[in-house]
């Protein structure tokens, strides 16, 4: 009993534990990592994406529109937690029992737990780690929103190159990010369909280039000013069948999605095309745009803030 | 949705409440340029009004030198004194706080006279 009391107090004290002073949506050292559209950036924010729109060819033999929303609020400095729900057309129906040939309703709920582990400003690199839980029978079955929940443990990554030699020029305005996560479906077997529910591997990544880390960081080009807004980037997102996939064919699907996110002092918009890496992915390209809020900023001393404890008070710059 | 973007919208193009990160605007001498004669100050602006009691920047050369003299904040901008600079490669440290209290940092080189 006490040593669950002390495991308890232990998980506490890391949760509550700040890891640096207040700097909000993603910042690490003298690097900014945006929102990124398909996969999640390596930091605990104040954030919301309202609204993230797409157009693919999801379901290989029509097409699938998606309303999203995404609400992530900070509970304290380093733990936050994010509330997202997809509105969806499809054509056809994702289910066999949908009549019509059509159909549209939300997906499933969707919430990740995250606390941000590490923030290590020198070297400009970030770790999070969460659980993704896709609460089931929250959405429409019309839409391909499953009866059973998934859980997902997963692990995210950023990693800013401004450390390299000065000799390197505009490799160092180059960042990558990435997750890895494991879905765990609470139910073994679908007794609809008759066929298992597999444990797949979700992974992805980011290749970015910051027109505002090369201006500040860098080189100052003396570019136009839309330009030093700009951030490139090129996202991959992937899902692999690892267990409990018997019958299934054993086949990744995923996109690779180039776009650029013009990055703003409240907000940013990204646009990117999704390109399927096969035709289990997906037949033809597809497009996805996200206005997205710095909440931190809009609002800095309400809804902005992490809901428990405080930010270190600030220190003296290079310990003056 | 439509309500959610009615409170945002106004309050952006307002901008009454909100104060972003300060982030560095441009500076003299510019990142990453070579300047002919030698700066006796370097001078960076920023796009937010910062705090002067947190908000600094130093100034080293190759060897990891101090070459600066003290820093002074001025609303938006910090100023840099600095000695007499031989030619070389110097390195601008900044870190700063703005009125909301979000802090950002960054660093750059100039060269001098090479």
């Amino acid at each position: 009993m006490s040593s669950r009391i002390l495991c308890a107090a232990f998980g506490l004290a890391l949760v509550l534990a700040p890891t640096g002073q207040a700097a909000a949506h993603c910042f690490v050292g003298a690097r900014f990592f945006p929102a990124t559209l398909v996969t999640d950036d390596p930091c605990v924010a104040d954030e919301m994406s309202l609204p993230t729109l797409s157009f693919s060819s999801a379901n290989p033999s029509g097409r699938e529109n998606d309303v999203g929303v995404d609400f992530a609020k900070r509970i304290t400095e380093n733990f936050g937690i994010t509330v997202g729900t997809t509105w969806t057309f499809v054509r056809p129906p994702a289910n066999d029992a949908t009549l019509g040939t059509s159909a549209s309703g939300f997906q499933n709920l969707d919430t990740a737990f995250q606390y941000q582990v590490l923030k290590d400003a020198q070297h400009e690199f970030a770790l999070l780690a969460g659980l993704v839980v896709e609460w089931g029978s929250t959405g429409a079955a019309g839409v391909g929103a499953p009866p059973w929940s998934t859980l997902q443990p997963t692990v995210y990554f950023g990693k800013g190159f401004g450390d390299l030699p000065d000799n390197l020029g505009l490799i160092r305005a180059f960042a990558i990010t990435g997750q890895v996560g494991y879905q765990v479906p609470t139910t073994s077997f679908d007794l609809t369909n008759q066929v298992p529910i597999s444990q797949n591997l979700a992974y992805g990544a980011s290749l970015q280039f910051s027109f505002p880390y090369l201006k500040s960081n860098v080189i100052d080009l003396e570019l136009p000013n839309f330009i030093n807004h700009l951030i490139p980037i090129v996202e991959a997102q992937f899902l692999s069948p690892v267990a409990n996939n018997d019958g299934n064919p054993w086949i990744t699907t995923g996109t690779v999605n180039p776009g650029v996110i013009w990055v703003g002092d409240y907000f940013q918009v990204g646009v990117e095309a999704i390109i399927p890496i096969n035709r289990a992915s997906g037949t033809n390209i597809g497009a996805i745009a996200q206005l997205h809020f710095y909440l931190d900023d809009i609002f800095p001393n309400s809804i902005g803030r992490p809901l428990i404890g405080s930010a270190p008070p600030p220190q003296k710059p290079f310990g003056d | 949705m439509r309500k959610t973007l009615l409170v945002f919208v106004p309050l952006l193009l307002s901008g009454a409440a909100a104060h972003a990160h300060a982030f560095l605007d441009h500076a003299n001498p510019r990142v990453g340029s070579t300047v002919r004669s030698a700066p006796s100050e370097v001078t960076l602006w920023f796009t937010q009004k910062l705090e002067p009691a947190f908000s600094s920047a130093q100034v080293r050369d190759s060897s990891g030198a101090r070459v600066d003299q003290g820093a002074r904040v001025d609303g938006m901008q910090i100023h840099v004194p600095v000695k007499a600079l031989s030619p070389g490669t110097y390195r601008v440290r900044w870190k700063v706080l703005s009125v909301d209290t979000h802090t950002t940092e960054g660093n750059f080189t100039f060269r001098v006279g090479q």
